[in-house]
Formats: structure tokens, sequence, C-alpha cells
């Protein structure tokens, strides 16, 4: 009885680490077909603006007539695909300022750490609108998230390396004669896989932040280009006449914030026998 | 003694201040990757030889760009600002017209950001210091997707607001609060959720400690332990976090007042980066840093007045990036 009890609590404990996970791999394969389910195309007028939910429209039509469910079905591809890229990128960064900061210590480390707070002293969202001025939205979202996300990577990373440095099977190999890129890439970062997928989540998080917001201010994709957060931006004035138009696509990109979210969490706190 | 203890406050503002001028560094060279320069904006590539020679050599832009760098820190040092290209007007003018209605903006989301975080670390202490999941997903949604929710129930399905905030010009924010609710409540609800998954791992981290365990079994009322024996922990962290929000809201402006159409500094911030007006932008860059370094710098002074022994303080602006809770 009270071990079915226990097995039962231990599922529910189960589910709740692994639905962000599914819902977070859904998303990503769901996101990029949802333009071939698209019931009119995403970038015609088929009725009135702002109809109201119902009929041939269920989620009711935009600012300029379009069939808003077809929009929210096509327009996350792109916001999805440059937040993974710049995730990426500011991960792959991060973690090398963070391996070479740990590893060295002393002079890097400090220098690391002074380049971090002077990043992080910038807001993102500004950092991104100072590049953009001068650069393509797109590559603008990328630099901006590897110069806000970077630093935050390179920290954690750095100081577990740091403490990794002085274990024993780094030491081994280090007297086994193994050349210092050898030691980091065999030894130091398998130890530091858990540590650096939560932190991809949140950078991917970040990223989407980014992309978002100059998606909203007229940085990013441009009309009549179906895209979550530029629907976001299109449909305001009309949240009195259709609401719909404006919370069909804010679901779908809240519902990736939250799962990257959760599963950053859930990949730091899930205790280590469970994987 | 005294030398030292003048010493201790007076290392964290040279720090603030060798940090200020690190960020005019990176705003001023982030501006400078723009292809094509002032000359060509003002005159839309459309003057003779001359007259653009004219134009470069008034704006000085043939000298080299440390040189002009070095100008434009001893312009700021001075409280120049330097001209908009888009018009001609002092930036500083520009801003000063715009700085009463975003710091209204500021303020009203700050309290609220203050009002949200105090009730959800109310219900995280209520609970014994173990937190929901709400804030983490609040505090991930991208600022739009707020906005865009706010304005879709508030203005759309209840019909209480007008979802857009145009402020008659010349008007105060203050003439109509109204028109401050959406933008602001943009602004709190992210920056709540931020400051609440910042919190909620100190104060777990306080209600672990053995001394307010000792307090409970003494027999205190739960208030009092609260205010002798958890909230004094919490002081500096609060501070931190707050200092660090509100430079967080500053920039937030951007978005929240484009979307809302409401005529801040942020707005002039966006519409600078459409125009490509380079010295708004630098100015508008700078604001939300500067007001984020001073805060830090405050807070930090202002716990090292209060709390002698508090929880370990983090270095620099840089306190805070996930949410981690409190556990590890």
């Amino acid at each position: 009885m009270s071990r079915s009890v226990a097995f039962l609590s231990l599922s529910a404990a189960r589910a709740r680490r692994t639905a962000p996970v599914a819902a977070a791999v859904v998303l990503l394969v769901c996101v990029p077909l949802g333009r071939y389910a698209a019931p009119h195309p995403p970038e015609r007028t088929v009725a009135a603006p702002w109809t109201p939910p119902g009929g041939r429209h269920p989620l009711g039509t935009d600012v300029l007539g379009r069939d808003v469910l077809s929009r929210v079905l096509a327009g996350g591809t792109q916001l999805l695909t440059l937040s993974l890229l710049a995730a990426a990128v500011a991960v792959v960064c991060g973690t090398a300022l963070g391996l070479a900061a740990g590893w060295s210590g002393g002079r890097v480390a400090r220098g690391v750490r002074a380049l971090g707070d002077l990043l992080l002293a910038v807001p993102a969202l500004v950092l991104a609108l100072v590049l953009a001025t001068a650069l393509p939205g797109a590559t603008a979202v990328v630099v901006a998230a590897v110069l806000a996300g970077a630093p935050l990577t390179a920290r954690v990373v750095g100081t577990q390396c740091a403490y990794l440095r002085d274990s024993g099977h780094v030491h081994a190999a280090v007297e086994r004669g193994e050349s210092t890129p050898a030691v980091l890439v065999h030894e130091v970062l398998p130890n530091l896989r858990r540590l650096v997928a939560a932190d991809a989540g949140l950078r991917l998080v970040t990223a989407l932040q980014i992309a978002a917001a100059l998606a909203v201010l007229g940085l990013g994709p441009q009309p009549p280009e179906p895209d979550w957060a530029l629907m976001l931006s299109e449909n305001l004035p009309g949240a009195a006449l259709n609401p719909w138009a404006l919370l069909a696509p804010a679901v779908p990109l809240a519902g990736c914030a939250w799962a990257f979210a959760a599963t950053a969490g859930t990949v730091a706190h899930t205790p280590r026998e469970a994987v | 003694m005294t030398l030292r203890a003048a010493g201790r406050a007076l290392r964290p503002a040279g720090r603030a201040v060798a940090l200020a001028v690190a960020v005019t560094a990176v705003v001023f060279t982030a501006t400078e990757l723009l292809p094509g320069d002032a000359e060509e904006l003002r005159t839309t590539g459309r003057a003779s030889q001359e007259e653009a020679a004219a134009e470069r050599d008034r704006l000085g832009l043939d000298r080299p760009a440390a040189a002009r760098y070095l100008d434009w820190l001893y312009g700021l040092a001075r409280g120049d600002l330097g001209h908009s290209l888009a018009g001609g007007r002092p930036v500083a003018a520009l801003f000063a017209e715009r700085l009463p209605a975003t710091t209204a903006l500021v303020a009203v989301a700050l309290a609220g950001t203050v009002l949200l975080t105090a009730a959800a670390l109310a219900v995280t202490y209520l609970r014994g210091g173990r937190g929901g999941s709400a804030a983490t997903g609040l505090a991930a949604v991208p600022q739009p997707v707020h906005a865009a929710v706010l304005g879709a129930v508030l203005a759309g399905l209840l019909g209480w607001l007008p979802p857009v905030s145009l402020l008659p010009s010349g008007g105060s924010p203050l003439s109509d609060p109204r028109l401050l609710v959406l933008p602001a409540l943009t602004l709190a609800l992210p920056s709540a959720a931020f400051a609440t998954v910042l919190l909620r791992g100190a104060l777990g981290d306080v209600l672990r400690r053995p001394h307010v365990a000792d307090a409970r079994l003494r027999g205190l009322p739960a208030p009092l332990v609260l205010h002798r024996h958890v909230l004094p922990f919490l002081y500096a962290p609060a501070l931190q976090v707050t200092a660090l929000l509100t430079g967080g809201l500053v920039a937030g402006t951007a978005l929240a007042e484009t979307l809302f159409g409401y005529p801040g500094t942020g707005q002039l911030l966006v519409s600078a980066v459409a125009l490509r007006d380079v010295p708004v932008i630098q100015a508008a860059a700078l604001l939300p840093a500067v007001v984020l370094l001073l805060g830090m710098l405050l807070a930090d002074l202002a716990a090292r007045r209060t709390t002698a022994t508090g929880p370990a303080r983090h270095p620099g602006p840089a306190l805070p990036d996930a949410p981690r809770g409190g556990g590890r």
C-alpha cells in the first residue's frame, strides 16, 4: 500500500519533470510543420478586417483581414530558428570563455569576469536596439544574445571548471601528459554536461525574448510575413475588436518560453540517478 | 580607521564610474558599426561633393574614432549630449521633454513590482519557502506577450481601458492615470516575476537557517519571527534586485512605450533607431545603464550600512541570472 503510494508520487514527480521537456520537443517539431496545416494562405486577405472568431475563421481575422489561425500556424518557425541559433552561439562562446577562465584562473578569470560585469550593465534589449541600428535584425539578435548571455554562461562554467581542475581524474589526466585541450574536452566538459544544458535553456529564453522584442519594434521580419511577435504589435490596436488576434500568437510564444525555462530548471534540478 | 572606512565607501563608487565609462565605450563602438555616417544621413546622399565635405568637416567626421569618442565623453561630462541628426535639436532638450513621462511610468511600474513581489514572497513564506513554477514561467515569457495579453484582456475582453495611451501633446501622464495602467503593468508583471524568482531562493535559505527554527521553537509569533529574524537578511539582496530591476524597467520602456504609444524616452530610443539618429541613440542607451549602475552603487552602500552580517553579497552589477531556485 505505502509502496504503491510512494510509486505514485514518484511518477507524479517524474511527470512534472518530463512535461516541460516533452512540451519543448513537441513545440520544436510541430512549429515548423504548422505552415502546412494552415487552412488559408497566411499572407492573403480573406475577409473583412477584425472579423471576430466564427465560421471559416476559428480565430477571426487581423488588421488586414487575414486569417489569424493560418498566420499563427505559419508564424513561429523563423522566430524559433533564430532564437536557437543565437542561443547556440551564446552557449558555445560562453562555455569556451568559461573553460579558459576556469582553467587558467588568475588574470584571465579576472578579465572574463570584468568583461561580464561590463556587458551585464547594459540591458540586453538596449544592446539589441543599438546593434539593430547598424546590423540587420537577425544579426543584431544573435550578437545581442551572445553579448548578454555568454558572460553568464562563462561565469557558471568557469566556477565549475575551476573546481573540477582540482579533482582526481583531471590531475591524473594531466599527469598522464595529455594536452590541455584534450583534458578539457575529455575530462572536464563531460562533467559540465548538465550545467551547460540547463544554461542553454536559459540562453534560449533570453534569445527568444530579444528576438520577439526586436520583431515587435519592427526591426525583425517585415510585413506581410507571418510572425508571432510581429502579429502582437500589428493586432494590438484591434484589441477591442478581435482580442483573439492578439491572444492567439501570444499563447504559443509564451508556451515556448515557459517550456524552455522549465526544461532548464528540470535539467538543473534532476537528481543524478534519475537520468 | 576613518580613512579605511572612506576607502571602503569610495571603492564601489570608483568601480561604478569605471564601469560607466566602459559602458560609454561599448555604446560608442556599437553605434560606430553603422555603415555610412552622419553626413550621409543628414544630406541623404544627395549633396554635392563640396557640400558633403563641408558637412563632414562641420561634424568632425574625418577625425579618428578615438578622438570623436573622447569629444563625446567630454561633452557627456559637461552635460552636453550633442544634437539630434533629425531636426538638429539638442539631445538634452529632447530628453528633458520626455523624462517626466518616463519617470512617472517607471515609478508606477516599480511600485507595482514591489507590491506584486511582496505578495508573491508572502505566499512563498506561508508555504514554508517553497515556490511554485508560476513566477518562473511569467519571468520567462517575453515582454511583448505580457503587453498583448494585458491589452487583449483589459482593453479587449473587458473593455476597461483604451488600448493605446495617446497622451495629448504637452499633457502630463498624471492627468489621465488610466493611460499608465497598461504600460506600467506590462513592465511590472515580468519584473515582479523575475524579482520573486531571485528573492525566493534567498528567502528559502534564510528560512532554513537554525536561528529561525530556534525563534519559532521559543514560541515567538510568526510576524515577529518574520520581522526580527527573516527580513533583516533579505534587505541586502532585495535592494540589489530593486536596483537591477529599475535599470531593467528603464530599458523595458522602449517596448512598453512603443507598443502603447506612450511618449517617453523609450519611444524616443526606438524612433531614433529607426532614423539612425546616432546622438539620440547613444544618450538613450546610456540612460538605463547609468540608472542600473547608480542603483547598484546605492544598494551596495545601503547594504553595508544596514546589514553587517547579511547573506553573502554578489560583487558587481551582475547578480542574477536565473531561475535556479535556492537549493543548489
